[in-house]
């Protein structure tokens, strides 16, 4: 099916109190002129009132597929097909994810799924985080790390209730944890809503955007579960043959423990750049029109997870140089 | 596209395109079901539809978003929304709501004589002969499919982690599990009820033979299977999900274990989305992602017929009326084919 007529979804998590439900309702309320659906799991929030808001439940299913982490939301991928068959199109799709969830089986569901990956692209991980509460959720709750973890975008809410230097370590911590995510500073989630929905996050050619400024690989070692973050960058071309061993390797046996990678390589012999963008132990991958002259034409890969250390990650990454 | 082009294409049509109609609903046709001679078919706007040969097809507005399942009751039909609505539909036009579950969508209906059954969530509501309120039946998670078996006795329902028969004794209904890792989706029994089959979530379909739950896997699928059908006297379990119809048989004491299908109906580097059986033959009509659609025989060494050509959109329906005479072929872009399959009718 062509790309033009998949409908993007934005996935909205965050721990309960620090604002989705404001998001959301600014979603539905303001005058955007599009039509969005709406896919809410938490009751007892305030009401919106809009016609295309559908109940779920969080409905974890393992895939019997031979992937050992692979978890899907079985209830996503019928409310999907259903808002699929409408005669109306819709513009968006927008699922809220509970306070407490693990954002790993919303975004799988869109690697594993044929019919969902066909009809909608999953656009970006939004997540809420409550700028005054966010550093003790981190320490108390692996969820937190989870999607902050996962997010493209990460709106850090209620600033104003903030000091500035709180604010510059709030926002240090975060990107400790996920150096590629967007960080807008919202006071009640004011953030413009085309930063939001519709931003084509997790398309392949966004993996372009790594900022190498980002990459710089400053790593504290604090517990060995926390979540942290790690990056590469070689000039040397490398080894396509030894990189799909060393990497499909490492999906395989850590792909538990890595929650997101990322990169751009350059591979000997190949005139065309490569990007890669995953979700645990599963991944897309393609080329993605040549280098931009007069360019570094250097390999970035990023990756998020736990126990980084030891994956030997270096050692690998600089294995897959070509002689 | 140039004239020549389009003339070249015109003269293109299959026979039962020439001699059918053609409806531009502009909505997804989701399923089809056979009243008599009459078709209704919901489609993604809510509408159902009847259609009969020679006749206007008449719009009934069901439900306010898609018409997520069907099944007919008698001389009607009875729909799910996602608006929520249970309803009966007559095709004079008349609708009653049996149920409304409010925000909460009803995925799957069933019915056997005068039961009527539907479910919403984890729950199936089932209506008896003179109950005005249902019987609830409950899951561990959300149910994918709805079957009774031939005489009504057993209702199967599908779920993650494989499928609930129940069974109504003295008006009280006891279960039985029959469990397959993995979620599974639409259900069927086998004619002689022999066996259950589920479309699963991943790309295989799962059986169980019912008496010691012995497990069928069949596997090897390039997609997810949408569509089944039983074919003739053997049986044949016809199913979609792969570039040819895919024809399991269910004969003998052990079925289809250990053994290969037959394959028939090649659709090229298409793949087949719907499957239906013609009635009282060992044929079966297969629709494809492209809109077209093959008859063949459950024999590989005989050639598919065109019925349909491609119109670029999925086949989601096929539907033949009771006395075999008219087939009814809906696809997701809502063109909707009415024809008559004998050419002397």
């Amino acid at each position: 099916m062509e790309n033009t007529s998949q409908v993007p979804v934005t996935v909205l998590t965050g721990f309960l109190g620090a604002g989705k439900t404001t998001l959301l309702n600014r979603i539905l309320t303001e005058q955007h002129g599009r039509k969005y659906a709406v896919i809410v799991n938490e009751f007892g929030e305030q009401g919106i009132d809009n016609d295309l808001v559908v109940d779920a439940d969080e409905e974890v299913f393992e895939m019997n597929n031979g992937c050992i982490c692979c978890t899907v939301r079985g209830d996503l991928i019928r409310i999907l097909s259903g808002l699929m068959k409408r005669a109306d199109k819709l513009d968006a799709i927008i699922v809220e994810t509970t306070g407490l969830a693990d954002p790993a089986p919303v975004a799988q569901t869109f690697f594993v799924d044929q019919d969902v990956a066909d009809r909608t692209k999953l656009d970006a991980i939004v997540t809420v985080a409550d700028a005054v509460h966010l550093s003790s959720q981190l320490v108390d709750h692996h969820e937190a790390e989870e999607q902050i973890a996962f997010a493209d975008v990460i709106l850090l809410n209620k600033v104003e209730l903030v000091e500035d230097n709180d604010i510059v370590k709030v926002n240090d911590r975060i990107r400790k944890i996920n150096p590629f995510a967007k960080i807008i500073k919202t006071t009640r989630c004011d953030a413009p809503l085309d930063e939001i929905v519709g931003l084509n996050a997790f398309s392949l050619d966004r993996v372009l955007d790594i900022e190498p400024d980002f990459l710089e690989s400053d790593h504290d070692h604090e517990h060995d579960d926390d979540v942290t973050s790690l990056s590469f960058v070689s000039d040397t071309p490398l080894d396509m043959d030894k990189f799909q061993d060393w990497f499909g390797n490492l999906l395989r046996t850590k792909g538990q423990d890595i929650l997101r990678s990322k990169g751009i390589l350059n591979f000997k012999g190949e005139e065309e750049r490569y990007v890669f963008q995953g979700v645990h132990m599963l991944m897309d991958a393609s080329p993605m029109g040549p280098w931009p002259k007069g360019k570094d034409r250097s390999s970035r890969v990023v990756f998020i997870g736990r126990d980084l250390d030891n994956m030997n990650l270096k050692e690998g990454f600089e294995n897959c140089k070509s002689a | 596209m140039n004239a020549d082009l389009e003339i070249l294409q015109k003269s293109n049509k299959t026979e039962l395109e020439r001699r059918g109609s053609i409806f531009n609903i502009g909505a997804p046709a989701i399923e089809a079901v056979t009243i008599r001679n009459q078709i209704a078919v919901g489609f993604g706007d809510g509408t159902v539809r009847f259609f009969q040969s020679g006749f206007e097809p008449k719009t009934v507005k069901a439900h306010e978003g898609v018409v997520l399942s069907m099944a007919n009751y008698a001389d009607d039909v009875l729909t799910g929304g996602d608006d929520g609505r249970f309803l009966k539909i007559s095709s004079d036009g008349n609708i009653e709501e049996i149920f409304n579950f409010g925000s909460k969508w009803v995925d799957c209906v069933a019915t056997h004589k005068d039961t009527k059954v539907c479910s919403s969530g984890k729950t199936v509501y089932v209506w008896t002969k003179n109950r005005d309120k249902p019987q609830t039946l409950d899951h561990q998670s959300t149910v994918a499919g709805l079957a009774f078996d031939k005489k009504g006795k057993r209702l199967a329902v599908s779920r993650y982690g494989g499928v609930t028969v129940w069974k109504l004794n003295n008006n009280k209904w006891t279960s039985s599990n029959y469990t397959w890792k993995g979620s599974h989706g639409t259900v069927t029994f086998s004619p002689d009820t022999k066996y259950i089959v589920t479309a699963m979530q991943e790309n295989q379909i799962h059986g169980w033979r019912i008496n010691d739950k012995a497990d069928l896997a069949m596997r090897g699928y390039p997609s997810k299977i949408k569509s089944f059908t039983w074919v003739g006297d053997t049986p044949y379990l016809v199913t979609s999900g792969s570039s040819d119809a895919v024809c399991w048989p269910f004969d003998g004491k052990e079925g289809p274990m250990g053994r290969k299908p037959i394959v028939v109906a090649n659709g090229g580097k298409e793949l087949a989305t719907f499957v239906k059986a013609l009635n009282g033959e060992k044929a079966v009509f297969t629709g494809y992602t492209d809109g077209s659609v093959l008859l063949a025989e459950i024999d590989e060494s005989k050639k598919p017929i065109m019925i349909r050509s491609s119109t670029g959109a999925e086949v989601s329906t096929i539907a033949i009326s009771s006395d075999n005479s008219q087939i009814l072929i809906g696809d997701m872009k809502g063109s909707i084919l009415l024809s008559s399959l004998w050419a002397d009718n």
